[in-house]
């Protein structure tokens, strides 16, 4: 008898936790559930799908789309990109130019003038001291920004950023030499160690968005953090939403800010979920839970063909281009007309067309189209033409592959990606009679593999950070250069992309760009695959979308402020 | 009037042993003998699936992308055109071999540890279930990350990782069976006798121990098959184009809205094959029991 | 009995300390760190962040102060959620995974346990191939895809229940039913083959001859003996469940601790992945305790010291 009662006190406890769990837990908000009953105008909300949890959102450490998404919503920097790409000035007056002489003759001082108009949320004035913090704060080494390589133009930047080791006494004299200043509450000084023309553009991302240096001094890197509650007191922005709630692994409620300096916003409230999964995401949309939503890859061809949802769909081309990457250090691929061999043996509109259903666009070379630098001409010599493989082959050395050692490809095994992996060993048997042998692998471990450059042959992607060929070529294909993984080291490419990132003409600048790019491509060493496209559902009362190639993951949300709801 | 050659009419048995009287006993449950038939030709279909159908499981027939069931392609293709039966056929191969070889890897460990613990006590049980409250609790992911990535990426590596981690669930099971059997009077009659441990162990406990262990490996088999899907998932599967059910299973989980039916066969093809076990281990379990001799 | 919980909570301590080495050395073993993605971050980038994190310092050091921190309830800073402490991340999730967890746990046995011994009370009944039936059309059918169908069915189709999130009763429906759906199939499995076991023990025979009513041998004797199995199955089912699973979790979108932590693994987040290792490995002892201390209760026989 005793044992009896003790077996079930034990489980009547663990039913009695597992209530008090319950009901501890059931407290915590579902917003927007009953907003969709008022009354009579239709309530200006939207729900959509951030589909991951993020890692901050402090614009001095952010570094993913995600995190951008957010930011976005709740800064202005200042200056901003235009849906197409073009810069517009936001918190500054004007876009700095040599001619206006916001730039220096030499390139290497910028006097932005503010708007004098310029609100916090809490309804204080920005001011150019704003900007100065965040750009110190972005140089500090104890903050780690993973964005600060990008200014590293900044006098004294780099200097500051690398005294990880020193005194705070020493770390106070290399922050107070960085070479941006306040000459007045109204204009910012910044100077640079060389010219670069584009760094107009690093002037309109997130990492220098201005920061209230009273949030971070009251409540250090916490500021960007939730309350318990899940509730953002101290994340002031100055931008057109305020970030009201986030809570952690669940969501994101986003207000008006009803004291916006410029034009306010339509929409009164924005709720990012997030749902990692594509199918339920999807259901979520069609259950009326989400404004808007990707569809699992594969299923476009099905969705396009149904009566309901084919006029739901929103598509546009985003500036990403996807390669198989080779390591021209080592053999077999450091021969030029093997990889030329290979790329001519890739039938890419077939992956398009068929496995892709459409969506996306044949790529014959690196910077993608809908942006500076984009040549529609280059790479045609090597797009798919099983012939010409043959000869190249034979040329290479390896007549219908005699004497090839095992080809081996490795692969992050994420998304599409085993698929793309299983549709290029098909070709290259179709095409050329070789067997590839794919290595599927964690992400983290392909990861340090390709880092370490291990690697034989891979698979990448490149996203725009700004629409540059700055932000395409020296990274990738410059001798050395942080993001060459495949080894490229061509001198006259160097030598071309010195002048070019110097250059403050910008005809000329471009020129030199093309010239650099049709190099590399000539040379392959990466065979470029595809272009992305975004596809997604929309609910057709989501009115005033705005789309741009620098979307993150969330379709149109670089111009969120545009948005209304007509039902 | 045809003479009822089935009556039972054996006055006198002769001598048997536990395993000749089980097969005895497993051949006269219909059920079991049907899971049988069904691993066994589905195994053979396996090996023979060159001569069953003539596309290969790699074959990719671009024009032919995510075809419903035909004729031609008697399960429809997948994403890239390659027949979903061919795959099927051909996943068995993995799949049956996860599924098997993970649990004899199991066996061959848990069953020797479990039946030390259980049958030892004391102080030897102590450090035996300490060990393995340690394997229960560190990651298996990680370490499966790691033999895969150290190991290379070969299938028996596959095998391998999943049993690996897999063994400490039946180690604790037949410990448990062992404590409450060792006190039981058949065995303290043995030990009077003068057996010894190991062969107590063996002859007598573990016997009588084998119901809920059969059951238990019986259950394992799919959800190892699972595991194989799961860590396909997050690439560390096989490598393509090696076709997998779990790995099917997987594709088919993406496309259930549009292509139901690239979800539909694998997964009627896992629950068949799960069924099968699962009549089969009834069956054993019935035809190992002791108790049950007439 | 009071000595020897003692001595299995000493012990725990020490089995902490050798999972948490273990963890350590594999997760510094597997090819890939925090900062490794294939956007390549600058050297000086990964020098300030290894910095920042104190994964500059060497290995045997790294391990001495996490000890250390974990003696004073510190258990450090996640690095794939800046700025959160790993406590703050765990209290944060095992609340939600923990409720899922022993609801689906309830449940599963609630559903198992009656079926496996009707099953066996009835061997070769209908009652026992449905019970056949019911577990192998559960055990089969993956959670994920379980779960979707319920999701279509019920969120998108009758619109009865929310698709997924956190925060209510009708959110909890679904999740449970997946969890529990493979453990009550396993539990109805182990409870019929247990049962069909006790049955033939000569004690049952015995309670049987001496006229004790058939209701009472059945759950004095049969019923209580059949659970040694049953526990011992259970106890690590429920440490899984309580710990969480990363594809239902991440399925239904629930922000609970198993999926953290799977996601820690990948991200390398060595503090999270410590974190998640310690509260699974708490789990997992406490309730092999618990079966310990319970196969005592079941079984008069089984005695420790």
């Amino acid at each position: 008898m005793k044992r009896k009662t003790f077996i079930l006190s034990i489980l009547s406890i663990l039913v009695i936790v597992s209530l008090i769990f319950t009901s501890a837990c059931s407290t915590s908000s579902t917003s927007g559930a009953n907003s969709s009953t008022a009354a009579n105008s239709t309530p200006q909300v939207i729900t959509l799908n951030l589909a991951g949890e993020n890692n901050t959102i402090d614009p001095n450490r952010a570094s993913w789309t995600s995190e951008r998404t957010i930011i976005i919503q709740c800064f202005d920097g200042l200056l901003t990109f235009n849906s197409d790409l073009t810069l517009a000035p936001m918190v500054a007056k004007e876009i700095p130019t040599v001619a206006n002489k916001d730039i220096s003759a030499d390139g290497k001082t910028y006097t932005i003038k503010l708007k004098n108009n310029v609100t916090w949320s809490d309804g204080t004035k920005v001011t150019a001291k704003d900007f100065v913090f965040s750009f110190k704060r972005l140089f500090s080494p104890d903050l780690a920004s993973e964005y600060e390589s990008f200014y590293s133009d900044v006098v004294g930047g780099d200097a500051y950023f690398s005294a990880t080791g020193k005194t705070d006494a020493e770390k106070q004299a290399l922050q107070d030499a960085i070479g941006v200043r306040a000459v007045d509450d109204y204009t910012l000084e910044i100077k640079l160690t060389d010219s670069l023309p584009t760094f107009t553009q690093l002037l309109a991302l997130w990492p220098v968005f201005p920061v209230r240096q009273d949030m971070v001094a009251k409540y250090g890197d916490k500021w960007a953090q939730p309350d318990a509650n899940g509730a953002m007191p101290n994340y002031i922005g100055n931008g057109p939403f305020i970030l009201k709630e986030w809570v952690q692994q669940d969501h994101y409620t986003l207000v008006r800010n009803e004291k916006y300096w410029g034009t306010k916003p339509k929409l009164t409230q924005i709720t990012f979920k997030e749902l990692t999964d594509a199918n339920l995401a999807l259901a979520a949309y069609k259950a009326g839970e989400l404004d808007q939503s990707g569809v699992p890859g594969g299923t476009e061809q099905t969705t396009m063909n149904d009566a309901t949802l084919s006029p739901q769909i929103l598509r546009f081309p985003t500036l990403t281009t996807y390669a198989f990457q080779f390591n021209v250090t080592k053999p077999p691929f450091d021969n030029k007309l093997l990889r030329q061999a290979l790329a001519c043996a890739i039938d890419r509109s077939a992956y398009i067309n068929q496995v892709r259903h459409g969506v996306g666009k044949v790529a014959l070379s690196w910077i993608p189209p809908g942006m500076p630098g984009f040549d529609a001409t280059l790479g045609t010599d090597w797009s798919f033409n099983p012939t010409k493989a043959k000869q190249l082959l034979a040329q290479a050395g390896y007549p219908d592959g005699k004497g090839l050692p095992e080809l081996k490809f490795q692969i992050a095994n994420t998304g599409a990606n085993p698929t793309i992996a299983a549709f290029l060993q098909g070709q290259l048997k179709d095409n050329l009679g070789i067997n590839l042998t794919v290595e599927l692998m964690e992400s983290k471990a392909y990861s340090a593999l390709y880092n370490a450059k291990q690697f034989t042959w891979g698979f990448t992607g490149w996203g725009a950070d700004y629409p540059d060929p700055d932000d395409w070529l020296p990274q990738l294909y410059m001798t050395g250069a942080g993001n060459n993984k495949t080894g490229y080291s061509n001198p006259a490419f160097d030598a071309i992309s010195k002048q070019a990132l110097a250059e403050l003409d910008n005809t000329k600048r471009l020129q030199l760009w093309a010239q650099a790019q049709a190099m590399v491509v000539a040379d392959q060493p990466m065979i470029y695959v595809f272009n992305r496209e975004t596809f997604v559902l929309q609910k057709p009362w989501v009115k005033g979308m705005v789309t741009s190639g620098l979307d993150g993951n969330v379709a149109g949300d670089t111009f969120l402020r545009n948005v209304y709801i007509q039902k | 009037m045809a003479v009822e050659i089935n009556t039972p009419v054996v006055f006198e048995r002769p001598p048997h042993t536990l395993w000749g009287d089980a097969i005895i006993r497993l051949r006269r449950n219909y059920f079991a003998m049907g899971g049988l038939a069904f691993i066994i030709l589905l195994s053979l279909a396996a090996i023979c699936a060159p001569l069953i159908t003539h596309y290969g499981f790699a074959d990719q027939h671009l024009d032919q992308i995510l075809q419903g069931p035909s004729a031609q392609h008697w399960m429809g293709t997948d994403q890239l055109g390659r027949d979903t039966f061919a795959r099927l056929l051909y996943g068995a191969r993995t799949s049956l071999a996860v599924g098997i070889f993970t649990q004899f890897i199991v066996i061959v460990i848990g069953l020797p540890i479990g039946a030390i613990a259980g049958y030892a006590g004391g102080r030897v049980d102590n450090y035996i279930m300490r060990f393995v409250d340690v394997m229960y609790a560190f990651p298996d992911i990680l370490l499966i990350i790691l033999l895969r990535s150290v190991l290379g990426g070969s299938i028996y590596m596959l095998f391998l990782a999943i049993g690996l981690v897999a063994w400490v669930n039946i180690s604790r099971l037949v410990r448990g069976q062992l404590m409450a059997l060792k006190s039981r009077d058949f065995v303290s009659a043995a030990k009077a006798m003068g057996g010894m441990g190991p062969y107590i162990t063996w002859r007598h406990l573990l016997p009588n121990a084998l119901g809920p262990i059969i059951i238990s490996i019986t259950f394992n088999i799919p959800r190892a098959i699972f595991t194989e899907a799961a860590l396909s998932y997050i690439g560390i599967g096989v490598k393509p184009p090696t076709p997998s059910w779990g790995a099917m299973i997987q594709d088919g989980f993406n496309l259930i809205f549009s292509k139901p039916y690239m979800l539909l066969f694998p997964a009627i093809a896992l629950a068949l094959l799960m069924l099968a076990f699962t009549f089969l281990g009834d069956g054993l379990r019935d035809a190992l029991d002791p108790k049950m001799r007439r | 009995m009071g000595r020897f919980i003692i001595r299995r909570v000493l012990w725990l301590i020490l089995v902490l300390f050798v999972v948490l080495l273990i963890t350590f050395i594999l997760m510094h073993l597997v090819p890939g760190g925090p900062w490794d993605r294939e956007k390549a971050l600058a050297p000086k980038v990964i020098e300030a962040l290894n910095k920042r994190y104190g994964l500059d310092l060497p290995l045997w050091r790294q391990f001495v102060n996490y000890a250390w921190g974990v003696l004073h309830g510190d258990l450090g800073i996640s690095y794939s959620y800046s700025d959160r402490t790993v406590v703050s991340i765990l209290a944060h999730g095992i609340p939600k995974t923990a409720t899922l967890g022993i609801l689906a746990f309830v449940v599963a046995q609630a559903i198992g346990i009656p079926f496996g011994v009707a099953a066996a009370l009835k061997q070769n009944s209908a009652v026992d191939y449905a019970s056949v039936l019911f577990s192998t059309v559960f055990a089969s059918i993956p959670g994920f895809v379980l779960g979707i169908l319920l999701i279509v069915l019920f969120a998108v189709v009758l619109h009865w229940l929310p698709t997924s999130g956190w925060g209510s009763i009708q959110q909890l429906i679904m999740p449970v039913f997946c969890l529990a759906a493979l453990p009550a199939a396993q539990s109805a499995r182990i409870t019929r083959a247990s049962t069909l076991d006790v049955m033939r023990q000569d004690y049952v025979r015995t309670a049987r001859s001496k006229g004790i009513m058939e209701s009472t041998v059945r759950v004095r004797h049969i019923f209580r003996n059949s659970l040694i199995p049953v526990v011992t199955v259970a106890g690590p089912e429920l440490a899984n469940l309580i710990t969480g699973s990363f594809i239902i979790e991440n399925l239904f979108a629930i922000p609970g601790v198993g999926r953290l932590f799977v996601q820690g693994i990948f991200a390398r987040d060595y503090t999270l992945i410590m974190g998640g290792v310690l509260f699974y490995a708490i789990t997992i002892a406490l309730l092999n305790l618990v079966v310990d201390i319970l196969y005592a209760a079941i079984d008069p026989r089984i005695r420790y010291e």
